[in-house]
């Protein structure tokens, strides 16, 4: 099977420091992959280099197969991948339709379409009816979250990469956001590479889970190995 | 009768300086690129009016051309010194700096090829007729106040209705959360820079047709543009509209207490008063964005 998103040596920093080196990792269609480490272990830098925010000192990233490590946010989108940032991915000075609107027009979904795009994201996050004339400002951190992954599905990704969407939001809360997220990645395939510190909620959605530590992946395996073992634990 | 006549001569420059003052204001507020040359743009768009004009070409090539000058002159500035600048991680000040130094060459330039005198392009709009007994006003201030209304008004369109216009002030929340987006936040400020020099156009062609100009004209604008953008609000375009307009008519109407060589200080008095007493400007953020 050729994973949907692969990484190969892949290293990456900032101004000549090294955040992350040697990072291979491997996404699976339909996959729920889960990367937890410590603050600073180079999670976040690993998943801007897989989007192109970043450009590797070293190393490749793959789509299908295909080599992008090349190709900017834009070009890696078209490809159907789609990131939600850590912190609030949202404009506070826009509002909700002007959000969505942007980030319809942003790749290229077709003018035809994005009204039907428009009300499938609304069927998978109804709440965001209810706020969709707000300025994004004026949002709870729900909310705003809610918003941020809205607009990342409304290019129909396969590949998801999710960067610490629990920040700041109650495990109850979290979980309920994640439900569309697990819903159309079991009934339409969306794999799923999310960042998390918040460890046990990550896991009970997860397939596969992979430790960083100090910039380099630590460990790799099933998630209820990983919520048993001390020594694994210690890691992060 | 004097007060009414002040207002209306009040109105006409805080017009051309809102006009000013807005451009730069977009692109601070959008790139966080400190445009000092802004000024430089107003000179050339001038003198690019002022020599096509003066050759015998006609009022719309002339405009045409300081249009053309104004764009490529912003557009050559973000790529060949602020991209530069901004790609070696240059801090602030660097590009400050930079841009300071693009001024004063645009300006040294401006004299050597015109000459460091007033130079003035006289046309049948410049001369002022009573409209009332003992008001006198040029056909050229209505245009002014015509302009600032048409091209404010067109930038409030395009910000609120178009993509451009939502990625534009995207940029000015999020440059990174735009490249999420898709979005590139060069182009993007590429945008801005034509924008921005373009509203300077309409105020530098007026200017030239009635105060008159000389090289280093683009100072003058450039602390105007400045002291607008502080009054009106950091990054505020709306503050800096109305920032501009308040004092354009704040320099006008403080003739009615003091002498002409005074007119500037009075600018410089209400800038000093907002950072003293509210900081943040008319519309700014309470905090630094």
């Amino acid at each position: 099977m050729t994973p949907v998103l692969e990484t190969r040596g892949l290293a990456a920093g900032y101004g000549g420091r090294s955040v992350i080196s040697d990072i291979n990792v491997t996404l699976n269609p339909s996959e729920v992959l889960c990367v937890i480490g410590h603050n600073g272990a180079g999670k976040s830098t690993m998943l801007k280099t897989m989007f192109g925010l970043i450009s590797p000192d070293a190393g490749s990233v793959h789509i299908d197969g295909e080599d992008v490590t090349k190709l900017n946010p834009r070009d890696i989108a078209e490809l159907g991948v789609a990131m939600v940032p850590e912190g609030r991915g949202v404009f506070p000075s826009l509002s909700v339709s002007d959000i969505f609107a942007l980030g319809m027009h942003a790749v290229g979904v077709p003018k035809a379409e994005r009204a039907e795009r428009l009300e499938w994201v609304l069927g998978i996050l109804p709440a965001i009816r209810e706020f969709m004339e707000r300025p994004a400002s004026t949002l709870s951190g729900g909310q705003q979250q809610m918003v941020s992954i809205g607009r990342a599905l409304l290019p129909r990704p396969r590949i998801l990469l999710m960067d610490e969407p629990s920040i700041g939001l109650a495990p109850k809360l979290f979980q309920d956001l994640l439900a569309p997220v697990r819903k159309l990645q079991q009934e339409e395939g969306l794999s799923i590479l999310l960042v998390e510190q918040n460890v046990r909620e990550a896991l009970k959605i997860s397939d596969r889970a992979l430790v960083v530590k100090s910039g380099a992946i630590a460990w790799t395996g099933e998630p209820e190995e990983l919520a048993d073992n001390k020594r694994l634990i210690e890691l992060y | 009768m004097l007060a009414l006549q002040l207002a209306v001569t009040g109105l006409q420059t805080g017009a051309l300086y809102a006009l000013t003052a807005v451009g730069f204001s977009l692109i601070f507020g959008s790139t966080r690129i400190f445009h000092f040359a802004h000024g430089a743009t107003f000179a050339i768009a001038a003198y690019f009016f002022y020599f096509v004009f003066q050759a015998g070409f006609g009022t719309v090539p002339a405009i045409l051309g300081a249009s053309a000058g104004a764009i490529a002159f912003g557009l050559l500035i973000y790529w060949l010194v602020y991209v530069p600048v901004q790609r070696h991680e240059g801090s602030f000040f660097t590009v400050f700096v930079a841009s300071f130094g693009v001024g004063i060459a645009v300006q040294n330039l401006l004299g050597m090829v015109f000459g460091r005198g007033f130079v003035t392009v006289n046309t049948s709009l410049s001369r002022s007729s009573e409209i009332l007994p003992g008001l006198y006003v040029a056909p050229l201030a209505w245009v002014a106040i015509a302009c600032a209304i048409v091209f404010l008004g067109a930038l409030h369109l395009f910000l609120r209705h178009t993509h451009t216009g939502m990625a534009l002030r995207a940029l000015s929340d999020n440059p990174e959360l735009v490249r999420i987006f898709g979005l590139s936040p060069q182009r993007i400020s590429a945008i801005v820079f034509v924008i921005g020099s373009v509203l300077v156009v309409p105020a530098a062609i007026i200017t030239s047709a009635t105060t008159g100009l000389n090289p280093a004209i683009g100072h003058h604008v450039m602390l105007i543009s400045l002291a607008a953008s502080i009054v009106g609000g950091i990054g505020s375009v709306y503050g800096t509209l109305l920032a501009g307009l308040i004092l354009g008519l704040a320099e006008s109407m403080a003739l009615l207490f003091v002498a002409s060589q005074w007119t500037e200080a009075v600018t410089f008095a209400i800038l000093f008063a907002f950072i003293l007493i509210r900081p943040s400007g008319l519309l700014g953020r309470a905090t630094a964005h």
